[in-house]
């Protein structure tokens, strides 16, 4: 790695203050379990982190109003094993117990996993299906962003420069739901293709990922699933054979949670 | 006898489960410099300039090399090639110049300072189209990309074709596989005022380094000396001379300190003497009974852009063409061709995965025209004691038939589970998808789901899951592999005055476990306890000629130089206790201090060197190369998930003929390794070239099977005494891997109907041949199309 | 800059200062010598490197040393002083490269995913790790 500075703000407001002052090549350390490789191979040149592990009340995980509030730097282990996200909403615990190992989910936080952006987040399908909303503070204040509208393209998010996001909130609504990620591995892989169905009062949501530029919300129809997303032919699978995973997994996806 | 067959911890065990064993890149030396090397980025072009000197500039910089700045000796098997490229590079990965530094970052940053400039040329990257006319040339001097043609044939084929109750035709493309070594490569030089080279490298041809070494540097072998540290991971990754090993002497010559050149991950994937993608065409023809009658194969091995073993791999796939089944009538052609990829090298089994994945697939195809059981197919055909193949293998022991009858008696159709004595697989002709799906009756009936989407418990009807055995077998040597003049290996067992021994050996550890394997032998001729026996190190300054460790030749020959050592020195003993007059049942201490505390008294060093009765093959290509053959059979059942292609090997059972298992410790430990290996081969592991570089040179993307990718394994040992084996023991380091492939796609043939000649099998692949085969309206056929 | 950061390793308190772009990692091994934690890939995915952060398996090449400060580190030369040694019995070692990654693994992890081994095909290292969850009555398990 390249040398760079490093400093633990103790505050939010502090946090946004050192981002916004520090320009492009200042960036937020979580977990770094998507960082630090990127770092590693040289992908990214960066003149300080900022890490996020002193700030009080990002790793906070409460259920209050009939909104799970889930702070950006709760890691997957936790969420993995929060009753509280079990009893909620399972559909998001399993998630995050199909990604990566244990000793990376140790590491790994749920705003890491967003704001990294990944098309193939695992976090993200669910969080569509669940409706939701990311709290994100920046110099101009607190603002809700819609998880609909939070990814914009392959690593790019709606947040703005000297924006920090720091708490995901997902509305605790009765349902059923399920998340097939779809890889070769068991265990410690990517998602060839990841689709999230959750029911609610017979209405059920499908989102996909790795199937678009970005996680996708798409109709609850195994046909029109596969009509509405757009696959990239790369490393791990052909366009055509995500379209159609999409299309097979939607249908299960749909049996299971009838 | 008390030692041999027993399950004995290894003898480094402690120390590695401390984290105490050293690895390369453990080492601590006064003055280590780090150092990187600078790689091409194009897979084919012309170095028009290379400039070091700001490299030379930067801060902690020790010594910079460019192709000028070194003798310009080439090396390898065809001295095709030198450790920093000069005037062309020829892959994605070419070395053209090294730094040393301090550390690894003042390293890497010097790097980023060399200007260079290469004008691209045109690049060939696929083997089938490499011979074209008109296809760039990777050696313009050669005038040609086929690096070499192997021919064999025995009986008359055309003959055994037209007599042919069916045949059998088809391609089969094998993908390049990385070995994937969990420590990466890396070598730490060190030369002393003498102009002595130390070189401490976790290679597997201690002395042949020293030789190959030693002329590329341009001083005499004695000068140089290999250390060998704790090695992790072999498995043919480490079996030549590699750019890195020159580099670090290089560069330490130059730096005037130790040198480490480690690779990280990314450049040891890159790097990587990968098995190589291999393409066969094959024939098998059978007559109405299920006797094999002609087998014909035309087969091309990407060489890469320099020769290294991956050019060899045909000599091995033409003794198992040759030998595998009694055939009267074998044709074989292979061509070794230049592509602008990595050097191809040696992966556990050394060409007969490949060709047994096509030998393999075509027996099931045949049982399935002929309408037999296909392991009755097998054994109709199987090796015999005793027999001599037309190929020249001379078949001593021989447990095939048993293994076969080990594996059918453990995987009985699935759903019925007899006591035994059962046909193994359905016959081809049954309607294979209902009766597969039958077993579904035996799923749970709640429906549970799994990672990737999996629904059990759904009505059989409906689900899409299928399941299918299939079974396949191995053919290798196990007694040495003849393919240097020399296949020996010396050692040497010291009696101290305290009745200890010390064991000298050639051979070298990679984690098999050959040192406890030695001392055990050792031990047991001696008449001594495992803890009075301890290995000397690894240092070709001490130790004994071998070749190295290959060809599955460890336990066989070292274990045979190591047994008739420690009977040399226990001669020894009995000599002088009677010379001395002491008591037969004098101890070891006691006889070798009365000779040491004696006028012209001696050593107790016994010492023996065993090359064992084979032979490099002849002009015609036959003759015996091992002086013992080994066997094997595995049958996997697998589960098809017939919507996404995904395979899901359910059981493996895994049988081999291993002579004698001086450790059924380490027997199932190579056996369940190399099934590991083999699944990874069979579905999941491809390096996957761009421009000919690897895109994927990561362990997410290469994916290697995990913890919980892993079928159960029953592992069956048959023993059949070898003659010539220490105590009766052959080789059983590389067959594990040889039939896994075959087993599963003839297993996915089984469950679905359809055959896959192409590995990895993919979810991606067997979902497009299963699609393209649901184009096409024949379902009563076992086989898909080409 | 470098930072000054305090650490409990295996149990010794250890202050140091680092650069803020090396890794717990790397720290481990160029400044406190413990070469038992190994870099199979350095980005997370072999699991070779794994230690204990305050009980928890983690991934050492992904934590930055700086911000492991204040942490409680554990490595297979801490564990060793405890003793239990099982793969040692039952063959789950080959080269070894993998074994201390794999034992932190099986002691601060919920299951075994992320250690890659190329040598033993895993049944005996699951048969270990059953092993040393349950040693047997009556016999001690070391022989470090
Ligand atoms: C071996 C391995 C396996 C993996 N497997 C999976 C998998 O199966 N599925 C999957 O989806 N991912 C996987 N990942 C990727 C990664 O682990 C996850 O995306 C993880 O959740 C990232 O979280 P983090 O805290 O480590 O992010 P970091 O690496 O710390 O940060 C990621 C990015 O987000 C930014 N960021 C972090 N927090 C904030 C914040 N609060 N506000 C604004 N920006 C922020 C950072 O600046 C950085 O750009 C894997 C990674 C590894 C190394
Ligand atoms: S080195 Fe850390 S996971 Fe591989
Ligand atoms: S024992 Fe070699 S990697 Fe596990």
């Amino acid at each position: 790695m390249r040398p760079f500075d490093y400093v633990e703000p103790r505050s939010v407001d502090e946090a946004v203050a050192l981002l916004s002052r520090g320009g492009e090549r200042t960036r937020l350390l979580a977990g770094g379990t998507d960082l630090i490789p990127r770092l590693r191979r040289r992908q990214w040149r960066i003149d300080r982190l900022i890490g996020l592990r002193r700030i009080d009340g990002l790793r906070d995980l409460t259920l209050e109003d009939g909104v799970l509030a889930i702070g950006a730097g709760v890691t997957l282990e936790e969420l993995a094993a929060s009753t509280t996200v079990s009893d909620v909403c399972p559909l998001l615990a399993e998630a995050a117990r199909l990604m990566a190992s244990p000793q990376v989910r140790a590491l790994a936080t749920i705003g890491g996993n967003l704001c990294h952006a990944s098309p193939a987040a695992d976090l993200a399908p669910p969080l569509l299906c669940l409706n939701a909303t990311l709290r994100a503070i920046g110099p101009s204040g607190g603002r809700d962003i819609p998880i609909g509208e939070f990814f914009t393209g392959p690593g790019r998010s709606a947040l703005r420069d000297g924006e920090l996001l720091v708490q995901v909130r997902v509305p605790a609504v009765e349902g059923r739901g399920v998340y097939l990620k779809f890889s070769p591995r068991r265990a410690m892989d990517l998602a060839v293709v990841g689709v999230a169905c959750f029911r609610s009062h017979g209405v059920a949501t499908v989102a996909v990922g790795a199937a678009a530029p970005t996680p996708l919300r798409v109709p609850a129809s195994p046909d029109e699933a596969a009509a509405r997303c757009s696959p990239i032919d790369d490393l791990r699978a052909s366009a055509e054979y995500r379209r159609e995973m999409v299309r097979v997994l939607t249908r299960r996806a749909l049996e299971i949670v009838p | 006898m008390t030692l041999i067959g027993q399950r004995i911890p290894k003898l480094d065990a402690a120390d590695k489960a401390t984290g105490r064993s050293r690895y390369i890149q453990d080492l601590r030396l006064p003055g280590l410099l780090e150092a990187r090397v600078l790689r091409s980025t194009v897979p084919h072009g012309r170095i028009v300039s290379v400039d070091v000197s700001r490299a030379r500039e930067a801060p902690g910089v020790f010594a910079v090399l460019a192709s000028q700045d070194i003798p310009p000796k080439r090396y390898g098997y065809a001295k095709d090639t030198t450790a920093l490229k000069g005037d062309r590079v020829r892959r994605i990965g070419d070395e053209i110049a090294a730094v040393a530094a301090v550390d690894a970052d003042a390293a890497a940053e010097a790097l980023d300072l060399i200007r260079f400039e290469i004008e691209p040329l045109p690049a060939v990257f696929d083997p089938e189209r490499t011979l074209d006319p008109g296809a760039p040339l990777v050696h313009e001097d050669r005038g040609s990309n086929l690096v070499r043609t192997h021919d064999y044939a025995h009986g008359r084929v055309e003959e055994g074709f037209a007599r042919a109750a069916h045949v059998v035709e088809g391609t089969f493309r094998l993908p390049a596989q990385a070995h994937g070594c969990l420590g990466p490569a890396g070598a730490v030089a060190e030369w002393d005022a003498r102009g002595r080279l130390t070189l401490h490298d976790p290679t597997q041809i201690p002395f042949l380094i020293q030789r190959d070494l030693a002329d590329t540097l341009g001083i005499p072998p004695s000068d140089l000396r290999i250390i060998q540290p704790t090695i992790a991971g072999g498995f043919g990754a480490r079996l030549d001379l590699y750019p890195h090993e020159i580099i670090s002497a290089l560069l330490a010559r130059a730096a005037g300190r130790p040198v480490r050149l480690a690779m990280d991950r990314e450049e040891d994937f890159a790097t990587d003497p990968v098995r190589p993608r291999t393409v066969v065409r094959m024939r098998t023809a059978a007559a109405a009974d299920g006797a094999l009658l002609a087998r014909e194969a035309d087969v091309i091995v990407d060489c890469g852009a320099y020769v290294s073993w991956g050019a060899v791999t045909p000599i091995v796939m033409m003794h198992t063409m040759g030998s595998f089944y009694r055939v009267p009538h074998v044709k074989y052609r292979a061509r070794t061709v230049y592509t602008n990829t990595a050097p191809t090298g040696a992966f556990r089994g050394f060409g007969n995965p490949e060709i047994t994945f096509a030998i393999e697939s075509q027996m099931d195809e045949l049982a399935a025209r002929i309408g037999i059981d296909p392991v009755e197919m097998r054994l109709r055909n199987a090796n015999q004691p005793g027999e001599v193949t037309p190929q020249g293998s001379r078949i001593t022991s021989c447990g095939m038939k048993e293994c076969l009858e080990a594996v059918r008696e453990r995987m009985p159709p699935p759903g019925t589970r007899p006591p035994g004595g059962r046909p193994l697989l359905r016959a081809a002709g049954e309607n294979l998808v209902a009766s597969a799906t039958q077993t579904e009756t035996e799923s749970p009936s709640s429906p549970a789901i799994c990672p990737a989407g999996r629904i059990e418990g759904t009505e059989p009807a409906r689900s899409p899951l299928r399941r299918g055995i299939g079974v396949a077998a191995v053919f290798h040597v196990g007694g040495g592999a003849r393919i240097y003049r020399s296949d020996g290996c010396g050692a040497m067992v010291k009696i101290d005055d305290f009745g200890k021994a010390t064991v000298v050996v050639g051979a070298t550890d990679i984690g098999q476990g050959m040192e406890t394997v030695a001392a055990q032998m050792a031990a047991e001729e001696l008449g001594v306890p495992l803890e009075a026996v301890r290995i000397a190190p690894a240092d070709t300054d001490v130790r004994p000629w071998d070749v190295g460790v290959h060809a599955s030749r460890t336990t066989f020959i070292a274990g045979n130089a190591v047994r008739a050592a420690a009977k040399d020195a226990k001669r020894q003993i009995e000599a002088a206790r009677t010379a001395l007059g002491l008591p037969p049942d004098t101890p070891y201490d006691k006889v070798v201090r009365s000779e040491h505390f004696r006028d012209q008294g001696s050593l107790v060093i016994g010492r023996a060197y065993f090359d064992p009765p084979n032979a490099m093959v002849d002009a015609e290509n036959k003759g015996n190369v091992s002086a013992a053959y080994v066997f094997g059979a595995h049958a996997a059942e697998v589960e098809v998930d017939v919507e996404t292609g995904q395979v899901r090997v359910l059981r493996v059972v895994a049988a081999h003929d291993v002579g004698r298992a001086i450790n059924p410790m380490y027997v199932e430990g190579q056996i369940e390794g190399g099934v590991m290996q083999g699944i990874g081969y069979a579905l999941l592991e491809e390096v996957i070239l761009r421009e000919g570089g690897m895109s994927n040179p990561n362990f997410l993307d290469y994916r290697m099977p995990g913890p919980q990718d892993m079928p159960s394994i029953e592992t069956v040992i048959v023993e059949t005494n070898d003659p010539s084996g220490p105590f009766g023991a052959k080789g059983i380091g590389e067959p594990p891997l040889v039939p896994v492939a075959a087993a599963i796609a003839n297993a996915v043939a089984n469950a679905t109907g359809v055959r896959l000649r192409e590995l990895p099998m993919t979810p991606e692949r067997v979902w497009r041949a299963l699609r393209a085969w649901a184009d096409v309206e024949a379902p009563g056929e076992i086989c898909g199309k080409e | 800059m470098r930072h000054s950061i305090a650490m409990t390793v295996n149990g010794r308190r250890t202050v140091l200062d680092v650069e803020p772009h090396r890794t717990l990692l790397e720290v481990l091994r160029d400044r406190l010598d413990l070469l038992g934690t190994r870099e199979g890939c350095g980005v997370g995915e072999c699991g070779a490197c794994t230690v204990l952060l305050n009980g928890r398996a983690v991934v050492s090449c992904l934590v930055l040393a700086v911000s492991a400060d204040g942490a409680e580190i554990t490595t297979i030369e801490g564990l060793a002083k405890e003793g239990r040694l099982d793969p040692i019995r039952t063959g789950a070692i080959q080269c070894g490269f993998c074994t201390p990654g794999m034992i932190m693994a099986a002691k601060g992890a919920s299951v075994l995913e992320g250690n890659l081994c190329r040598c033993t095909g895993y049944a005996k290292i699951h048969e270990a790790i059953a092993q040393s969850a349950s040693p047997p009555a009556g016999r001690e398990t070391t022989s470090a």
